[in-house]
């Protein structure tokens, strides 16, 4: 804390004019001193949920996530079938609860098998990495990722899905859901009839 | 036995509604946080001037005492109960001077430099030890969050070392300690919250309570007081935030090829064309 002073010794002369000082300061009016500036709270340390920008299924083979929005009650996934869309209202990877929806095409009538057809072939416990960048505002670019266990695979009636449990709740446990179609294919009834699903839990 | 926490919001000056899409406003012409400038570039609602404005809300954590807050001299509140927020309060950018006073006289003043478009709580609490008051702000995040969700930002501003906060039973918030905060994205529901010291599930700081966690919005939830005088509390602040993301979908139609015949799981290359 400085106290400024006004009086005649902050001009002293040289020690040739000893005369000029005064023992008593008694003139001098020290300043006020200016109030502390307020503490800056901080986060303990930062948020690293993430939207998922890759998926790697079991042997290796990966894909580009893009957010995928709801529009009239139907998720619209990317029509490149090499990508995939995440649900753009759930949850990020690594939110403390509900369901980070992945979605993609098992097949186009142009562009053949999709990326996700590959989710026939998943089994219970084999493990599924997905990738991404921060979600907050973090000053470091490090590209994040998360590992889930493969918990079950099911087919559910596609009429069914918005009510199945697993598919979209976005409180319980956090998982990793991936969905495509799956089961009959019937032109005249709208396609495939069902939905694959495919549910992780985080690991470690 | 839960107890139930009220808001703490001085009524009639609630961070919702008109005011709150004022201070939105605010926000928007300065550094604005890079989520909500990004949403409102593409809305097409970004000013093209910067504001020299920003926002304020007063905390008060020191419980017991009925506070006055000054800003740079001018009395803003007076009778201010521990736990309560009161504001919006707009301000102009620069160095701004803090006072605040109880029993009869200022006791306490501190500057801060307030950034143009910024939205701050600025909480008067309980140093983690020792005697004395101090004075913390923290800068509000204002992102979009997705419908049915918050953003619950907890902080510590009591007379305790780190704590844990555990939400219904599981450590959510970890190692927080006085002055600082953390925040996750959560499902807007009621949660039982308990506060104990950091790996440690004994003595219970506060709790267990019930936190109703508002949808669409911000939740500030500051833990302050002093165990030993059996005074510790929460103040609440929640801001009303933009909705980011979509609703759930009832059809999620990914296919059009069928050449994926067989429902079964099945290798890829026993499917037949």
């Amino acid at each position: 804390m400085q106290s400024g002073c006004a009086g005649p010794q902050s001009a002293a002369p040289a020690p040739a004019a000893p005369s000029v000082r005064s023992s008593a300061n008694a003139s001098s009016t020290p300043a006020e001193p200016s109030p502390e500036p307020v503490r800056e709270g901080r986060p303990a340390r930062p948020n690293l949920a993430f939207r998922p920008t890759r998926i790697e299924l079991p042997g290796g083979s990966s894909a580009a996530v893009v957010p995928a929005a709801t529009v009239n009650g139907v998720l619209s996934v990317p029509e490149n079938v090499q990508h995939v869309g995440w649900w753009d209202g759930s949850a990020l990877v690594g939110d403390p609860y509900g369901a980070t929806v992945i979605a993609g095409h098992i097949d186009s009538a142009t562009e053949g098998l999709g990326f996700f057809s590959r989710l026939l072939s998943l089994r219970t416990g084999e493990q599924v990495v997905v990738r991404g960048a921060a979600a907050t505002d973090a000053p470091d670019a490090t590209v994040r990722h998360a590992a889930f266990r493969i918990t079950s695979v099911r087919t559910v009636a596609k009429d069914a899905l918005s009510s199945d449990s697993q598919a979209f709740e976005q409180d319980g446990p956090r998982r990793l859901v991936l969905i495509t179609c799956a089961g009959a294919y019937l032109p005249s009834r709208g396609g495939y009839q069902s939905n694959l699903v495919v549910v992780a839990e985080p690991l470690g | 036995m839960a107890d139930d926490v009220r808001t703490g919001v001085r009524p009639g000056i609630r961070s919702r509604g008109p005011r709150a899409l004022s201070t939105r406003r605010a926000v928007l012409g300065g550094l604005a946080t890079a989520g909500l400038a990004g949403a409102l570039l593409t809305a097409g609602l970004l000013p093209s001037g910067a504001s020299d404005k920003a926002t304020l809300y007063l905390v008060q954590g020191l419980p017991g005492d009925k506070i006055s807050f000054t800003v740079n001299g001018k009395t803003l509140a007076s009778d201010v109960a521990g736990a309560q927020v009161v504001g919006p309060f707009s301000v102009s950018a620069g160095k701004v001077t803090f006072g605040f006073g109880w029993d009869g006289k200022q006791q306490l003043t501190r500057t801060m430099e307030v950034k143009a478009g910024s939205n701050s709580d600025v909480v008067l609490h309980l140093p983690a030890q020792g005697s004395g008051e101090t004075v913390t702000t923290f800068r509000n995040d204002l992102a979009a969050v997705p419908q049915g969700k918050a953003n619950l930002t907890v902080a510590h501003v009591a007379a305790v070392p780190a704590a844990d906060i555990q939400v219904d039973g599981k450590v959510l918030f970890a190692n927080v300690a006085n002055g600082e905060s953390l925040n996750l994205t959560v499902p807007a529901e009621t949660y039982s919250v308990k506060i104990v010291p950091t790996g440690k599930d004994s003595p219970v700081i506060l709790g267990p309570l019930k936190l109703s966690v508002k949808a669409g919005s911000l939740n500030r939830v500051y833990a302050f007081g002093r165990p030993s005088d059996k005074t510790m509390n929460v103040a609440v602040h929640t801001i009303a935030v933009r909705n980011s993301g979509s609703s759930a979908p009832n059809r999620v139609p990914t296919g059009s090829g069928g050449l994926a015949l067989d429902s079964r799981p099945a290798p890829i290359g026993e499917l037949l064309r």
